[in-house]
Order: structure tokens, then sequence, then C-alpha cells
């Protein structure tokens, strides 16, 4: 059997520039705190809160957490693998919902949410976009309709 | 005289030799969790390339449905880009790094203090309750009617006291073989790791109770996602980086043969990662309910973190003097300067997203997950990998060295995490620019995809290295010649004599 000895130790003392280094980033670290004392912090990863007056707002925001568009949208649904949500009021962002916004200008992005109409049901043109009108969400048009009052609420 | 063995009568022959399912012989705990956790290695990153892939392609392999039970409702299952890169992430942490964390800690603590493992078949049960905890959290991902929310916090509570149990059995073996320990001042790594456990116990044990609260009397969701992002933060600078350090702290003069250079930088280093770790959690706390001025702290908490990192980097890059030729081929030291080098760009990285200007870019980007695979799948992997070249023969008890598949492991894995993390770091970049300049969101997405084509292709890579890593485990313990090594076996259980702990050790 191999006889083994602990590891030794260097010298016990912290060389002049480690210090030297130490010493500047906790430097560094002050200056920054020093300037950056006041301000708010944005809501931790949640939905926004709607900068209209949407009704509903808190159960839109419930809702859409339930229903899980922020792994797409993005925390605050500025956009992820899917598009950003803020500004729809003002019709459809995405190049392959033009002709569904122009056909139906007021209610497309209920169609669109529900995925259930054979115009929009099409897996190439849903590109991954669940249809929460169906399985296993089973929204109500009620439900689509509160979180599409809430998404046109969002600047 | 020869004999025939099949002349003997049955009271000649040698009793049969019985393996218990708990064993406790030395090593026996440290060995199982080595093999688990590359096991867990490459199946984290193999999910974590599918996870890639499917970021790429959403309307790929997505599935999702529902059963309805008669007591418990609706219960929905569904795998998707959300449920796989949760899996992935969490079978990175809990499966891959936390295994091998334990594996690193049980073989190096009889080594450094010369005292045989306390409760070695306890510690054995823990690495089955332990994965028997990750397996069944790990399934219960795809299943969002079960699942928690938040990053590293979507077990089950069920799930959760399992892994609590199991770390409760890792900390009672450890403590009781520290206590036993003749060292009034045991060396540098045992301080990281001793930290790490009990911050990891308490971290963990904080956000399952808050689950568990939740679940019972349905808490305020600010206040559950504030805990989780707090106990994340925790878990990913005192348990991933913390007994990173502490193993190369062991590794580094064990494969060099060199003393550790400056013994003051080391116990320096401890002294501010303990201290600023968890003030950096406080930088996780971005709420308008918490004071702007905690999160500041918490965020330049972050910034001076490259303080701790810097000290131990360079002691440790200190102690390669004389033998930096040993780390060109792949093998220990290879694997060891790697972890170091990606420590570092960790500490970096973090370092700038803490500042305020930064993070108003990059808020909800993938610039999150970037510095988290570099410091996971970069910084804690390759100092296990370390640990993993140099314990293995050792605990298999086998003559091995390394092997082109050595070589494999180390390009794959080192390449892949290198661009799955900075391919994250770009993509979160140049997300938050497109977005400030207002792109529309086809544009955004067109240009994001090339950035996460990479991340895959990354991880992919990562994968294939995790796999050479497994199949050069199975290799050396069925085709190497059975060696012996040292083992700290013959010292009494009550504690070595005080002149026999300086022939400790391996």
């Amino acid at each position: 059997m191999t006889v083994h000895t602990p590891i030794e130790t260097g010298s016990r003392s912290i060389p002049p520039w480690a210090i030297g280094i130490t010493v500047l980033i906790f430097l560094v670290g002050g200056v920054y705190l020093a300037g950056n004392l006041s301000g708010e912090n944005p809501p931790i990863g949640g939905v926004p809160s709607p900068s209209g007056s949407a009704a509903g707002g808190p159960h839109a925001q419930a809702l859409i957490t339930e229903a899980g568009c922020q792994a797409c949208h993005g925390d605050d649904l500025t956009g992820g693998v899917g598009p950003n949500l803020h500004g729809v009021a003002s019709g459809p962002t995405s190049e392959n919902l033009q002709d569904l916004g122009a056909s139906n200008p007021e209610d497309w992005a209920n169609i669109w949410i529900a995925g259930t109409d054979p115009a929009v049901s099409d897996p190439a043109m849903r590109s991954g976009m669940p249809a929460f009108g169906g399985p296993p969400y089973n929204l109500s048009e009620e439900e689509i309709a509160t979180i599409v009052d809430y998404l046109k609420s969002l600047e | 005289m020869a004999v025939n063995p099949k002349k003997l009568r049955p009271y000649d022959q040698p009793p049969r030799k019985r393996f218990s399912l708990i064993p406790s012989a030395p090593d026996s705990a440290a060995g199982a969790f080595l093999v688990v956790s590359m096991l867990w290695l490459v199946v984290a990153t193999g999910i974590g390339a599918l996870g890639a892939f499917m970021l790429t392609m959403p309307e790929v392999l997505r599935y999702a449905f529902q059963w309805q039970f008669p007591v418990i409702g609706n219960v929905a299952f569904e795998i998707s880009a959300t449920t796989v890169n949760s899996a992935f992430l969490n079978a990175l942490v809990y499966g891959w790094l936390s295994n091998a964390a334990f594996a690193t800690i049980l073989f190096i603590l009889p080594r450094i203090t010369g005292v045989r493992m306390r409760l070695e078949g306890i510690a054995w049960g823990a690495m089955w309750i332990w994965n028997l905890g990750v397996a069944g959290g790990m399934a219960a991902i795809f299943f969002p009617t079960f699942s928690g929310g938040g990053l590293l916090a979507e077990f089950p509570t069920a799930f959760d006291g399992l892994l609590l149990l199991g770390l409760l059995m890792v900390n009672g073996a450890f403590w009781l073989t520290l206590l036993a320990a003749p060292q009034r001042l045991p060396y540098v790594s045992l301080w990281f790791f001793g930290l790490a456990l009990l911050t990891f116990m308490g971290a963990y044990g904080l956000g399952s109770l808050v689950q568990a609260g939740d679940w019972l009397i349905h808490l305020d969701d600010t206040l559950v996602a504030l805990v989780n992002a707090f106990v994340a933060r925790l878990i990913l600078t005192f348990w991933v980086i913390g007994v990173a350090l502490g193993s190369l702290f062991y590794v580094v003069p064990r494969a060099t043969f060199n003393a550790l250079a400056y013994g003051g930088m080391a116990f320096a280093s401890w002294v501010l990662w303990a201290g600023l770790s968890g003030v950096s959690a406080l930088g996780a706390l971005v709420d308008p309910s918490v004071p702007f001025l905690v999160t500041q702290v918490g965020n330049v908490g972050t910034i001076l973190l490259l303080a701790p990192i810097f000290l131990a980097v360079a002691t440790l890059a200190l102690t390669f003097r004389g033998r930096w030729s040993l780390s060109l081929g792949a093998g220990t030291l290879a694997f060891a300067l790697l972890s170091l080098t990606f420590l570092l760009s960790t500490a970096v990285l973090e370092a700038i997203g803490a500042l305020g200007s930064v993070q108003a870019l990059v808020r909800g980007t993938e610039w999150a997950t970037g510095p988290i695979i570099i410091a996971t799948l970069g910084a804690a992997t390759f100092a296990h990998f370390a640990f993993a070249d140099h314990a293995a023969p050792r605990l298999l008890r086998r003559d091995w060295g390394d092997t082109i598949l050595t070589d494999l492991q180390l390009w794959a894995t080192f390449v892949g995490a290198a661009t799955a993390g900075l391919a994250l770091v770009g993509a979160g970049i140049v997300h938050g620019s497109l977005l400030a300049e207002g792109a529309p969101a086809d544009a955004v997405n067109g240009t994001l995809t090339w950035f996460r084509y990479a991340a895959s292709a990354g991880l992919a890579l990562a994968s294939l290295g995790a796999m050479a890593a497994l199949v050069s485990l199975f290799l050396m313990y069925t085709t190497a010649r059975r060696a012996e090594y040292a083992l700290v076996d013959a010292v009494p259980a009550d504690g070595p004599p005080a002149d026999a702990v300086a022939a400790a050790g391996s």
C-alpha cells in the first residue's frame, strides 16, 4: 500500500500584487454603488402591469401565467421564441398574421389564440403556437377575450 | 499440492462473497456517487441538446395532452421547449453536478483528515435517496400540474423532501468525520465543502418550505418568485462554484506534486467567497417591492465576487509552476486549467451582467442562461472532470491512463460549453438591442435563430463529450488491470494516532 502525504501549503502571506488587485476590485464596486443608489426595480420575471385601463388585469395576468405564454413570448412578453406582444393593439406584428388581421381587424387576436378555426389551425402557420382554445388548455372565449383586452393595453 | 476444486466438499469451500445493498467499505459511497453522476451528465447534456434544438424549431417534437382522473382532476403532460429546458438545468445541477460534488467531498475528506469516513453506509443510502428524488422531480417537470415554477425550483414538494433527506445524510457523514479529525485547521478544500454543504441544505430547505407553504395556503406569487430567484442564486454561487473551487484546491496540488502556492491567498479567497456569495444573492431580488438599495448591494456583491475568484485562480495557477507542460495533453491538469478559465469567465460575465445598464438591455433575454451554462457546463463540469480523472482509477481500483476518449471528452465538452454559453450571451445582447430599436418580431426571430442553432450545436457537442466520459469510465472498469491505491482503511474508527495523520491522504 502506497503511503501518501497530506497537501503541503506554501507561504501563508498574500503577495502585494494580489492585495492591490483585490483592493482595486473593491474600489470599483464601491464607486459603482455610490453612483447607483437610487432607482426603481422592474417587476420580477412576471407579466407586466397593463399601461392602459384594461379590465380584469390581475385575472388576465393569472391566465397568461397559467397558460405559460411567457415561455415563448418572454417574461415581460416583449418576445422570445415567439414575437413581442406589446403593441398588438395596432394589429399583427408577424408576417403570417397580416391576412388574418386584414380580414378580421377586430378579433384576429382572439381567433389566433384560440387556434380552433380551420383558417388558423395549420401547424405550419402556427409555428409552434399552441391552440389555447383546445386541449390541454381549453381556454373559454371569455378567457381569451380577457387576455386579448389585456394584451391590447400593453404599450 | 494442487487441489481439484470440483472435489472440494461444501465446508471446504471458501464462503461466497456477498454484496450488501448498502455497502460500507471505504470509498463505496464516493464511487457510487461518481458513477451515477456520469450517467446524469449524459442524460443532462442529451436533454440540453434536444431543448436547444426545440428552441430553433418549436413546432417540432412539441407534444401535449391531458388526462382526467376522478379524484385529482385534470393532469396535463407537456413536452415543449419550456419543460425540456427546465429538465436540462435541473438534471445538470441536481443530477450531474450534485452527484459529482458528493463524490468529490466523500473522496477528499478522509484523504485530507486521515480519518475514515463516518456513516459510510448512510452516505451510500443518501445516494439512492438523492437520485430517487432527482429522477422523480425530473419526471414531474413534464407534468405542469405538479411541478413548481422558477429556476431550479420545479421539483414538487414530495421530491424536495427526498432531496433534503439525502442532503441531511451527506451532511451528517461529512461533519461527523470532520469533527473526528485531529487537525484544528483543516485544509482549505474542506472549508469550501463544509460551507457549501450547509448553505445548499439551508437554501434548498428555504425554497422547499416556501413551495410547501404556497401549496398549502397559497402565498403571494411575487414572494414565491423572489424566494425562488434568491435560492437559485445561492445554490449556484455557494454549491456549484464552492465545490468546484474546493475540488480544484485538492486536485491541482495532487496532480502537479507541488505545494499549494500561497495558503493565505487561498484562505482569503474562501473568506471573500463566503461573505460575498450571500450578498450577491440579494441581486436576484428584482421587484418594486424590494428596496432598490438592497438589490444594488446584491449587484455590487456580484461584481465583488471577482475578487475571491481571482485570488483562487491566481493561487492555483501559481501552483502549476514548473508543471505547465502536464496540462498540454488531455488529463487532470488540462481539465483543471479549463475549469479555471471558465471560472474567471463566469465571474467577469456575472459582474458585467450585474451592471444596471446591461440589465436594462438584456432583461428577459437569453443572456441570463449564458453565464449559467458557462458556470455549470464549463467551470464546475471541468472541475469535476479533473477530479474524476484523478479519482476514478482510485475509486474503481484500476490501473488506467488517459486515452483518445479523454481527448474527445475534453475537446467536445470545451468547444460545446464555450459555444453554447457564448451563443446565449450573444443572443441576449442582440435580442436586447433589437428590442430597444423596435425591430419587428420576425426580424428579431430571424436573427436569433442563428444564435439558437449555435447553442444547439454546442450542447450537442457537450453531449458527445459526456458520452466519451461515460464510455471511458466503462472501459476503465471492464478492461483495465486491477490496482491497489492507498486507502484510509487501517485507521481505527475512533481516529488515528497523531503521528499517523501525516501518512494519510492520497
